[in-house]
């Protein structure tokens, strides 16, 4: 790595935490690198560290970013004298790389190319640039209520086990595979089985050679699952800044990086602020998604999953996330439960994009009925749970009825859930969408059973299922 | 934060609980009323027996007579009176009478039939209005305590479309009350009327005096006066089957509703306990580790 400005000796293991002394005149400056060389077993290993504060009397104390087992007091810290960098640039495409920029699938390849730090400034204020196309992901949920934006940024909400992961993988298959730029992922401190599975997936289908992969995954110390996002950021970064091409940043999950902020606060010694979270928490978010911008006449359009802690989406966490978003896709447990995949809920999911004038009038009508009809079915539950069906209004009852229609026809089979549901992925276009939706509003297809809208794509393919249905009746 | 969601808990409890008094009271009520609307269907059985056995007599005795109302005709126009309540809150009571009507009616017109509706209680005329049939007489406020009034106010306006030919025979659907759990929607052909002698000639044999009486004026008169008396007795008993059933149907309803509204004031209960002790568990959590802090700073 970079070359030695001074060397320092440990004075202080705490797990992830290493103070060390380094004479007067060598003190690295915050958020430098420090490396440790460490025999473990017989094997030689060196332990990156990355300094986060300054306590005085010449000592520094540095977060690891691996093991620190086998350190021990007085061992020598070579200050690099710069941040962490990582190779960036087309070098890095169809690898997989840990945080600190060595590739994890070839081990023996040399990035002797380009490196960039992973700290870096937000782009200037005058070369942001507010895009307002809308990308098609031929998912009608995601198209109707809250389309994305080329260059913007998505959040995908949801508690554990609602399929933030699969939808966030159903995207890379839906979009990286026609996306003629190139795709970053970032595995940020979820499963490092999913990203085996995903370098397989991408291999197969070719993207990998337009992507690039860092995983931090849940096994990492905190200092890792921090920083991992940062340097995947910082590959997207140069592809977009230096290389101007349009990248894709997928980054699963963002709350994982505010978990590791956590705990390293708390090694660090600060005072925990509301519901236990470091009193930097807002500032670290900031940090990275002022980052993630799109500049003039080059994109960075980022998907991010983000955990919503017991399911309770006011939790400080997701919520400092929300207003860095411009679509956000919240995933409801009670639709799973109901086997309504992908679980979107209709009601809180939102986008910026949602606006006559970026999506034109008839989709902003009809999206908007649709969550008018949703959330009076949602009123009326009450009413139906106590006094039953029977009780409804005429006009009611046709509106629940058009209601549970429209719930079942928010459902659609995704391609990378094949193996679960037995059915292929089906891709409709937006404006069938739009259309199909708006054949439900106007009762025109009250006659079809509700069964009929369950797991298809447009309207066309909800009358050949009713068909299906009665044959099979009959 | 945890704190909205207590709130909104609580909120949604206490509609759930204001609601839940309604239908108790409502339960309540209709207990009560099934009581009376009892003894009504018992009371007027008596008159409507003695009703059926003097035109049995008249009948026998005027041998076969002709008489409006008795006249069979080829059916073009079918006249549905469908019975039901001016309120709601009765469970399935209305709607499924209501829909052995519509099944009934469509069965008709699929045979080429002309089918003109009348509808006592508002729930049949929002129900059938919606569905755009066109009402031709509708009356209300009757099926709640049905006066022996209400029954010849809707007799007379059947009997005058019958005799003028707007309809060719008329059918009831009412609702036939068996016991506090149990209530059948059911159809009656009112129109023409069936001379009862045909209909009960063996139960007759039971109760039957075969009296010969003598008449003056003569059978046929008296029988002319006597019919339209007969059809709105029938008609009587058909209301006051009809309020008996709605009664104990709402009192079902409005016991089951209640009922699911505890169940539902149990599980949010619960639901505001745990956001309770979450908040509670988390403000703990954080002056403890405030504390914690200071005292190592």
């Amino acid at each position: 790595m970079a070359e030695t400005v001074s060397v320092g000796r440990i004075s202080k293991v705490a797990g992830p935490v290493v103070d060390v002394e380094f004479p007067r005149e060598g003190l690295p400056e915050i958020l430098h690198a420090l490396e440790i060389d460490l025999e473990v077993e017989g094997e030689q290993k060196t332990v990156v560290a990355e300094v986060a504060q300054h306590l005085g009397r010449s000592r520094v104390r540095a977060v690891a970013m691996a093991s620190t087992d086998g350190l021990v007091r007085g061992a020598p810290v070579r200050n690099t004298g710069s941040p962490i960098s990582v190779p960036v640039g087309s070098q890095t495409l169809g690898h997989i790389f840990n945080m600190w920029g060595d590739s994890l699938d070839a081990p023996d390849i040399e990035f002797s190319g380009e490196r960039w730090p992973i700290h870096r400034q937000a782009p200037p204020f005058e070369d942001v640039e507010p895009t307002r196309d809308v990308f098609e992901t031929g998912i009608k949920v995601l198209d109707l209520i809250c389309p994305y934006l080329r260059g913007g940024k998505v959040g995908l909400f949801g508690g554990a086990g609602v399929g933030k992961t699969v939808l966030i993988q159903e995207m890379i298959n839906r979009v990286a595979t026609q996306h003629d730029g190139v795709s970053v992922f970032a595995g940020v401190g979820e499963r490092t089985r999913e990203g085996n599975d995903l370098f397989l997936e991408m291999s197969e289908t070719g993207v990998i050679n337009q992507a690039a992969l860092v995983f931090g995954q849940m096994d990492e110390p905190p200092g890792v699952r921090l920083r991992v996002a940062l340097s995947a950021l910082t590959m997207a970064e140069y592809f977009r800044d230096v290389q101007r091409q349009d990248v894709l940043l997928f980054i699963d999950n963002i709350f994982r990086f505010t978990q590791a902020g956590s705990e390293v606060s708390v090694l660090l010694e600060r005072m925990p602020s509301a519901v236990g979270y470091q009193p930097t928490l807002a500032g670290e978010m900031g940090f990275l998604q002022e980052r993630i911008t799109s500049l003039k006449g080059r994109s960075i359009t980022s998907m991010q999953a983000v955990y919503v802690p017991a399911d309770d989406i006011t939790d400080p966490a997701p919520h400092t996330a929300f207003a860095h978003l411009d679509a956000t896709t919240v995933l409801e447990r009670a639709l799973t439960a109901l086997g309504i995949y992908p679980a979107v809920d209709p009601l809180d999911s939102n986008s910026r994009a949602l606006d006559p004038q970026i999506v034109g009038r008839e989709h902003y009508d009809v999206a908007t009925a649709v969550q008018r009809v949703l959330q009076r079915y949602k009123d009326l539950q009450d009413i139906i749970a106590i006094l039953g069906v029977d009780e409804l209004s005429e006009e009611d009852r046709l509106l629940v009825a058009r209601a549970r229609r429209i719930q079942r026809f928010l459902s659609q089979p995704m391609f990378v859930a094949e193996q679960f549901t037995g059915q292929p992925g089906i891709y409709t276009p937006l404006d069938e969408t739009i259309s199909s939706f708006k054949m439900v509003l106007d009762g025109e297809l009250d006659h079809l059973p509700e069964q009929a809208f369950y797991m298809v794509g447009g309207a066309e393919d909800a009358m050949r299922k009713a068909r299906e249905i009665q044959g099979a009746a009959a | 934060m945890a704190s909205a969601e207590l709130r909104a808990i609580r909120r949604r409890i206490r509609s759930v609980e204001s609601t839940k008094k309604i239908t108790r009271a409502m339960e309540l009520i209709a207990a009560s009323r099934i009581v009376k609307a009892r003894e009504r269907v018992s009371a007027a059985r008596p008159y409507a027996e003695k009703m059926i056995e003097v035109i049995r007599n008249v009948g026998r005795a005027s041998g076969d007579v002709g008489h409006p109302l008795l006249e069979r005709r080829p059916v073009v126009t079918m006249g549905v009176l469908v019975v039901t309540s001016d309120r709601g809150l009765a469970g399935a009571y209305n709607s499924s009478v209501m829909r052995m009507a519509e099944a009934r009616m469509s069965e008709l017109q699929g045979d080429g039939v002309a089918v003109r509706l009348y509808a006592v209680g508002k729930k049949a005329q929002t129900y059938f209005s919606f569905r755009r049939y066109d009402i031709a007489n509708t009356f209300f406020g009757v099926t709640d305590q049905p006066a022996y009034d209400d029954a010849r106010g809707i007799g007379l306006a059947l009997m005058e479309d019958y005799e003028s030919g707007a309809v060719d025979a008329v059918e009831v659907f009412y609702t036939v009350y068996q016991s506090a759990l149990s209530y059948v929607p059911s159809r009656v052909e009112l129109l023409p009327v069936t001379p009862p002698s045909d209909v009960d000639a063996e139960s007759s044999e039971a109760g039957g005096r075969a009296v010969s009486y003598e008449y003056e004026p003569d059978p046929a008169a008296i029988l002319g006066r006597l019919l339209p008396r007969y059809v709105e007795s029938a008609l009587y008993g058909q209301l006051l089957e009809s309020s008996a059933s709605e009664h104990a149907s709402r009192q079902r309803a409005m016991k089951a509703a209640t009922e699911n509204a505890d169940e539902l004031i149990k599980v949010m209960t619960r639901n505001a306990n745990q956001a309770r002790q979450a908040e509670i568990t988390t403000e703990i959590a954080e002056i403890v580790g405030g504390a914690q802090a200071l005292a190592a700073g």
